[in-house]
């Protein structure tokens, strides 16, 4: 991507409007490192708790450029034939089947074996070019003539070899195919790498990135959040529950809610015409923000005192 | 600025963040970028050029606070506080409007239209930036001379004051005094104002100092302890360091992690997998060209550790098990073992504990005189069954039996039975001989046998373990 055409991430200020306008809230560490990413050349890996909108980022990022979209999600058993290429292999069976029968006509008047085999050699060896290429979603990305945004998804979650596939891409912007040769980036994507750090990632991989670190938003930016994503919504209410939630947040659960609960509670609070919370409500809501039996035991000891901390009754 | 940036770099490589040459070049290219006027975001935009785990987050926005606490303005707060308790050389009548703007004190102006060499003084940068209050500037000057001064050498604290001289010297501060003697000759009303800027600028010099003082020996000399750390026999460490040794421990860990981590798959070990392969041809006319395997199944390494918690053994002990469970990403099956003169499984202590406080639970449980042959005895009873051909067991002990019956038999057991026996001794080899020491006994149920008295020696144990059971 030549930086001149994308004005919107000129400075970090446009960035972070740019994302408002789409709807996406982002603190300043977000949009710097988009920024930063943007002008380096370097992918970014984002990580943080699950919900904190990792995956957002990249789609945020993408629509505000306009660009498209190449989603790689990582699995374990992930290898090169489903995310860098493949070969179309029952094409290249019906091409071999059509050589044959048109290789009697192509030899035809050779004097001998050498010549056949010299007459051979001057077709070009088709067998394994781009013809029979399947690109997948990473060669895809290298593909695009005006970049685009490319997003692995969970990589904490694919094998080692995987990783070490990535390494090319990452750092050159490049893919080596032992057939081809090597096929370089038309536009250089942006790259975004997300995960949930269910292991740690090698120290090839982030010295190759940007290191994006996603907390839980301040109560500030959540509310802002929440406000542009639920605008229905009283402002006092909204102070309430996001309040509420960083309450939960402080406890020690197996899962804390995040952004994306908060809001789906919003929503539904909404919906339920509450005009403020108390202590039924929440009990009786309490399952959209915790998804563990045992938290929402726990919380439900809680919520007097939490309530209490919210400035509710 | 660059320079401070990459010194920057050194110190983070001191805090044990790994720093590649391409990073820093990242990092320099980031500040160029963002430039240095926001902290803010240049702190943000270093992060992720420079941190890359969260661990490492936090260390970098500790020194990062430390280091450019000076040198990027960021002590407006500061300046206020001493404009509102002007020092006690500036004692003079009010008015005087050193901190706003770039306007000189009255009585300082006039002594310049009378003295040439003040004049010359006032345009000197330094003394532009103290009048101006322009601590960008002044932070600028004071770290473009430290780096002179070399003040990046600084290892112990009495050094501080040459180095403020000598700094100080750097920033031309003989030019200052001698316009002060000259002021005091001439008795003129402006000397108050200069010793206050000269006062000023000491005062920022000497937090300079303090602050690069923190940083840069700081890192050092925690490297110093940390080696010899690792080098002290485990029961000589003193209360005070024993949390800075089991912060070695576990960074020791994860890199024995990171370089044994487990491998997923394994590829094509296996038979050929029929009906994968068949499903395949069928898109080639049922030509089965393209092999799928099987995958090998792999186990997972199993661990059994006994550790002996009587007294002389304990703090080795507790050493070894928060080494082993610090490595649970790759020895995921661990049991632990602990005895005195009775044998307990302490397993679930460590799942429902944090590891120093499972060990301290552990140690208190089962303390006593030690008995290995009853503790061998309750070790088959508990858990011989499941010890698997590829099983590791790892045994801690100074093999001093009081006499009793060591049982030998029970541990020549485990050994058939297990892929491999280790014993860690933490006495010295000489001694393995003397007084109630079964350990000669006993070695002939080994595979492996070690003295284990420090971490180091602990280290290369545990990556023998790993090497083993992959």
């Amino acid at each position: 991507m030549r930086i001149e055409d994308y004005p919107q991430l000129g400075d970090v200020e446009r960035i972070a409007a740019g994302f408002e306008e789409i709807g996406y809230i982002c603190s300043e560490s977000i949009a710097t490192a988009v920024f930063l990413a943007f002008q380096l050349r370097k992918p970014i890996l984002v990580e943080g708790p699950p919900g904190v909108g990792k995956t957002e980022l990249a789609k945020t990022t993408a629509e505000l450029l306009q660009a498209p979209l190449i989603r790689l999600q990582c699995y374990e058993g992930l290898d090169e034939g489903k995310a860098l290429y493949e070969w179309k292999y029952s094409k290249q069976l019906l091409y071999t089947q059509v050589l044959k029968e048109k290789l009697g006509d192509l030899l035809h008047g050779a004097y001998d074996l050498a010549e056949s085999v010299e007459r051979l050699h001057q077709f070009g060896d088709i067998f394994y070019s781009e013809e029979f290429l399947e690109p997948r979603p990473l060669l895809r990305a290298m593909r695009q003539e005006r970049g685009a945004v490319l997003l692995i998804d969970e990589v904490d979650k694919s094998d080692y070899e995987f990783e070490a596939l990535l390494l090319e891409i990452l750092s050159d912007y490049q893919v080596s195919i032992p057939e081809i040769g090597t096929v370089s980036a038309q536009s250089t994507p942006m790259v975004f790498l997300t995960s949930n750090n269910t292991r740690d990632l090698s120290d090839a991989l982030k010295r190759r990135c940007l290191h994006l670190y996603i907390p839980f938003p301040s109560v500030e930016l959540e509310e802002r959040i929440v406000r542009s994503r639920v605008p229905e919504i009283d402002e006092r209410l909204r102070r309430q529950l996001v309040a509420f939630v960083h309450g939960l947040r402080e406890l020690d659960l197996k899962k804390h809610p995040a952004i994306s609960e908060t809001i789906d509670w919003a929503r539904s609070l909404l919906l339920l015409h509450a005009e403020q919370l108390d202590e039924a409500l929440v009990r009786a809501t309490l399952n959209l923000l915790l998804k563990f039996e045992d938290d929402i035991q726990m919380t439900d000891a809680e919520v007097g005192r939490l309530l209490h901390g919210t400035g509710g009754d | 600025m660059a320079a401070g940036l990459l010194g920057f770099i050194d110190i983070l490589r001191t805090h044990h963040l790994r720093i590649s040459p391409a990073e820093s070049l990242d990092a320099v290219r980031a500040a160029e970028l963002l430039g240095y006027a926001n902290r803010e975001r240049l702190r943000d935009g270093l992060c992720t050029t420079l941190a890359k785990t969260a661990d490492e987050r936090t260390t970098f926005l500790r020194c990062f606070d430390q280091y450019f606490r000076r040198e990027l303005g960021d002590f407006s707060q500061t300046s206020d506080e001493r404009e509102q308790q002007p020092p006690n050389a500036g004692g003079a009548p009010g008015g005087l409007s050193a901190g706003s703007g770039a306007d000189v004190p009255e009585a300082l102006a006039q002594a310049a239209r009378q003295d040439p060499r003040i004049d010359q003084l006032l345009q000197s940068s330094l003394m532009q930036a103290l009048l101006r209050n322009d601590r960008n500037l002044l932070s600028l000057n004071i770290s473009q001379a430290s780096e002179r001064a070399g003040l990046q050498q600084i290892r112990i604290f009495t050094q501080k004051g040459q180095y403020s001289r000598r700094i100080l010297a750097a920033l031309g501060e003989e030019q200052l005094r001698a316009g002060i003697v000259a002021l005091e000759r001439s008795e003129s009303p402006a000397l108050d104002d200069l010793r206050r800027y000269r006062d000023i600028l000491r005062e920022q010099v000497r937090d300079f100092i303090d602050g690069q003082y923190l940083v840069h020996a700081h890192g050092r000399n925690q490297q110093l302890i940390e080696d010899m750390l690792s080098r002290t026999r485990l029961s000589n460490i003193e209360a005070a360091y024993v949390e800075r040794a089991q912060e070695l421990v576990r960074r020791m860990a994860k890199k024995l992690a990171a370089r044994y981590a487990p491998r997923r798959r394994d590829h094509r070990r296996g038979q050929l997998d029929m009906r994968k392969t068949l499903s395949r041809g069928a898109a080639h006319d049922g030509l089965m060209f393209d092999l799928r395997w099987r995958r090998v199944r792999r186990e997972r390494p199993q661990v059994f550790a006994i550790c002996d918690v009587s007294g002389s053994v304990a703090p080795y002990a507790k050493f070894l098990l928060l080494f082993l469970y610090c490595l649970q990403e790759v020895l995921p099956r661990v049991r632990s073992f602990v005895f005195a003169n009775r044998l307990g499984e302490v397993t679930n202590l460590f799942r429902e504990y944090p590891v120093e406080q499972a060990i301290e639970l552990a140690n208190h449980t089962y303390g006593g005189a030690t008995d290995y042959g009853a503790a061998f005895q309750d070790f088959a009873n508990l858990a011989l069954d499941d010890v698997r051909s590829s099983a590791t067991v790892i045994i801690l002990g100074d093999a001093r039996n009081n006499h009793g019956e060591p049982r030998l038999d029970l541990l020549q057991k485990i050994y058939r039975r297990a892929n491999r026996v280790i014993w860690l001794n933490p006495e010295s080899r000489n001694s393995w001989k003397t007084g109630d020491s079964e350990m000669l006994r006993y070695l002939s149920a080994c595979h492996f046998s070690a003295e284990c008295n420090n971490l180091r020696q602990l280290e290369r144990v545990i990556e023998q373990v790993l090497k083993n059971a992959r």
